[in-house]
């Protein structure tokens, strides 16, 4: 993985499963599919004849820009999915997302009050599972997802054992 | 608490204390370890000020029908009732009896116990509950005085509990005394204070207090005078004024009359909460005491305060005034400035020697030689003043006003934010509080080659964030603050403030405060300001 500006230097990132652009696919298509139908009925009763009242342009333009915004989304997924990173360091455990909205985020072992997996269907079907880490802090929103299941498990167990051991009240 | 015989010792059996009617339950399904726990109660009197509104309700609803009728030399019962007056009587006085009867079953069912680093509330009748609380996770307590549990001299004792969700404990309502010296026991057993083995039962003395500092009431209605609410109000009047001019139409006075009451109502709430405060320490934290018909005292123990902000609007600058508002886990985020805000406020108005006095309680050791330039920089400074380090001149067209004030600066002890050239704001957060960092990058942000830098800490007024650094800065800020927050959470090991002064480790900054006071003898001495009982008595 490339290296962004916002990144520490010297860092081996860890990259999540490409398996997981499938999850973010299915999710993608689940939210835009309906949407873009829903947004073309209008056209399809204008050319029908059913209904009058938007003209044909408006018709069409507005499921075009739908279509166009969520196939854009489309194609961003597997960067998107390329870009999150994750790295293991002595004392916190670095998390990185996003391509054009970067963030970096260190998160110490020893301010973690728990750490979950979550599984969802379509992930369980891959092999996958996303992991959580939860601080005392909301605004602490670290997630690794599309982690192969037995590399979440591992690094739970890993990040249980490192927070243990270096476990700080509030 | 009650019992006067000393105990053999911590191996007695639990049994009951026989002379305290109170502690006439002993512990059913409790740990071992419950040396010195009877289980009491609360005050009798607790259900009828809790459902003191039903009752006023029903009172007022018949009372007045009675009054007016009485008044109008009619009859108090119509002719065709009065022949059914006695089944409305006996109706009356059944619902009366059941709701007597569940106010005692709940006051009967609620008690509570202080043992073994733990307090326990069990409430409820039907559907039981437990809710057992660490001691040495206490992060605030309260004893909040409604005014009518003011008048019979009771108070609830509140405190907030960093291991759930679900946070607070309550217990109401306490006779002042006793909800006193509960506030002294669990802070003495949270801070480490060793209960002496020969007399578990002696009561914790209650730790001395200075008062630091108080609030005028001239200066309280100052500030919501030159609040943003009174220049909208003064906007908001303006218009509908011209409007109705303008329109030739009455119509708008209308509108005023609601609103009117509304922003009573609001400042009246404002002004009940911040009546007379004023802010005192103890070895216990620092105490904070506000309310003009509801009183409310607070106990921030030490290290407690995960982060606290300083702000001044633009119309409270003339006269120099600043507002500081904290995060502490458990008070959570409260959005308007009404109810619940006055908790998380440190200072509703103060000068800026009131801040700086505020600011070295929460921070004993600010880490710098020269804390008033730094903090002083913070909270009025440009550029580079007092050691901060602001936004690049090239990212100034992303923060065409705030760019020479948006910066950092580090002492030994705590991270400051700076920012705001209108609505100043400084934020302090210590070092060992620093939940996780993020640094964030949009793509306008890598275009002029600055990033922002968030800390995170419990949820609260206070959102430590640093926008438009230069991201080499930010880079190196954020490497940098992990060390520091690392090192500074290896010197403090224990929530047990009293415990945390390590010999040979002066750099760990527990201060004047906590440093002298590993044994509870000086909690003792008398004090000569020991104003509580001046206030609730």
């Amino acid at each position: 993985m490339r290296t962004e500006a916002i990144d520490p230097p010297g860092i081996t990132w860890q990259r999540v499963s490409p398996k997981y652009v499938t999850v973010r696919m299915v999710q993608w298509a689940l939210a835009n599919v309906a949407t873009v139908l829903v947004l073309a009925l209008p056209l399809v009763l204008v050319l029908a004849g059913v209904w009058n009242w938007p003209p044909l342009w408006l018709a069409v333009a507005v499921p075009a820009v739908a279509l166009v915004s969520a196939l854009w989304r489309l194609a961003l997924i597997p960067r998107q999915v390329r870009a999150i990173g994750y790295a293991e360091r002595d004392d916190d455990l670095l998390v990185r997302t996003g391509i054009f909205f970067q963030r970096t985020m260190a998160v110490p072992y020893g301010r973690m009050q728990y750490v979950d997996i979550g599984v969802g269907p379509v992930e369980r079907g891959l092999g996958l599972c996303t992991l959580k880490l939860h601080t005392a802090s909301p605004g602490t929103n670290a997630q690794i997802p599309g982690l192969p299941a037995a590399e979440g498990a591992r690094l739970r167990e890993q990040l249980a054992a490192r927070g243990e051991a270096r476990l700080a009240g509030l | 608490m009650t019992a006067e015989e000393p105990r053999p010792g911590p191996a007695a059996p639990l049994p009951d204390a026989g002379g305290t009617p109170a502690a006439a339950q002993p512990a059913t399904a409790q740990p071992a370890n419950a040396s010195d726990g009877e289980w009491l109660r609360v005050h009798p009197a607790s259900p009828f000020i809790r459902g003191w509104v039903a009752l006023a309700a029903i009172a007022f609803f018949f009372g007045r029908d009675i009054f007016e009728r009485s008044l109008q030399g009619r009859p108090v019962f119509e002719e065709e009732l009065a022949g059914r007056a006695s089944w409305l009587l006996a109706g009356g006085g059944m619902v009366l009896l059941v709701s007597v009867l569940g106010f005692l079953l709940t006051w009967y069912f609620t008690k509570y116990q202080v043992s073994g680093g733990y307090v326990r509330v069990n409430t409820g009748f039907l559907f039981r509950q437990q809710r057992q609380a660490r001691l040495d996770r206490v992060q605030a307590i309260d004893i909040v005085q409604p005014l009518l549990a003011r008048i019979f001299g009771l108070a609830e004792l509140k405190f907030e509990v960093a291991d759930a969700g679900e946070s607070a404990v309550r217990l109401a309502y306490l006779k002042i005394d006793d909800a006193r010296q509960l506030r002294a026991t669990i802070l003495a057993r949270a801070a480490g204070v060793a209960v002496d083995p020969a007399h578990p039962e002696k009561p914790s003395p209650e730790a001395p207090e200075f008062q630091v500092l108080s609030v005028p009431p001239q200066r309280l209605v100052g500030s919501l005078l030159l609040s943003e609410q009174s220049f909208f109000v003064v906007v908001g009047g303006i218009a509908s004024v011209v409007l109705a001019a303008a329109t030739d139409s009455q119509a708008f006075y209308f509108y005023l009359i609601p609103a009117g009451l509304g922003l009573a109502a609001s400042y009246w709430g404002l002004f009940n909460k911040g009546y007379n405060f004023t802010a005192a320490i103890s070895p216990d934290g620092i105490r904070l005491r506000y309310g003009l018909l509801d009183t409310q005292a607070q106990t921030l123990p030490p290290g407690r305060i995960q982060a606290l902000k300083v702000t001044q609007p633009p119309l409270w600058r003339p006269l120099g005034w600043y507002r500081m508002q904290v995060n502490v886990a458990g008070y959570g985020v409260v959005e308007n400035a009404g109810e619940g805000s006055a908790r998380t406020t440190l200072l509703p108005v103060g000068t800026l020697s009131d801040v700086m006095g505020m600011l070295a309680l929460v921070l004993p050791d600010p880490g710098t030689p020269q804390p008033a330039v730094v903090f002083g920089a913070g909270l009025t400074g440009l550029d580079s003043d007092g050691g901060f380090v602001t936004t690049p001149r090239r990212a100034r067209w992303l923060a065409p006003l705030g760019w020479r004030r948006n910066g950092f600066a580090a002492t030994d002890t705590a991270l400051l934010f700076r920012s705001g050239r209108w609505w100043r704001q400084l934020v302090v957060v210590p070092h060992q509080r620093t939940q996780s960092i993020a640094l964030h990058q949009g793509p306008l942000a890598r275009r002029f080659r600055v990033a922002d830098l968030v800390l995170h800490t419990t949820p609260g007024p206070v959102v430590p964030r640093l926008a438009q650094a230069t991201t080499e800065v930010a880079l190196s800020l954020f490497d940098e603050q992990s060390a520091r927050a690392r090192l500074a959470r290896k010197r403090q090991t224990t929530e047990q403030w009293l415990r945390q002064v390590v010999p040979g480790d002066a750099a760990a900054g527990t201060g004047p405060v906590a440093g002298p006071l590993e044994v509870p003898t000086p909690l003792e001495t008398p004090t000569p300001q020991q104003q509580e009982g001046g206030q609730h008595g």
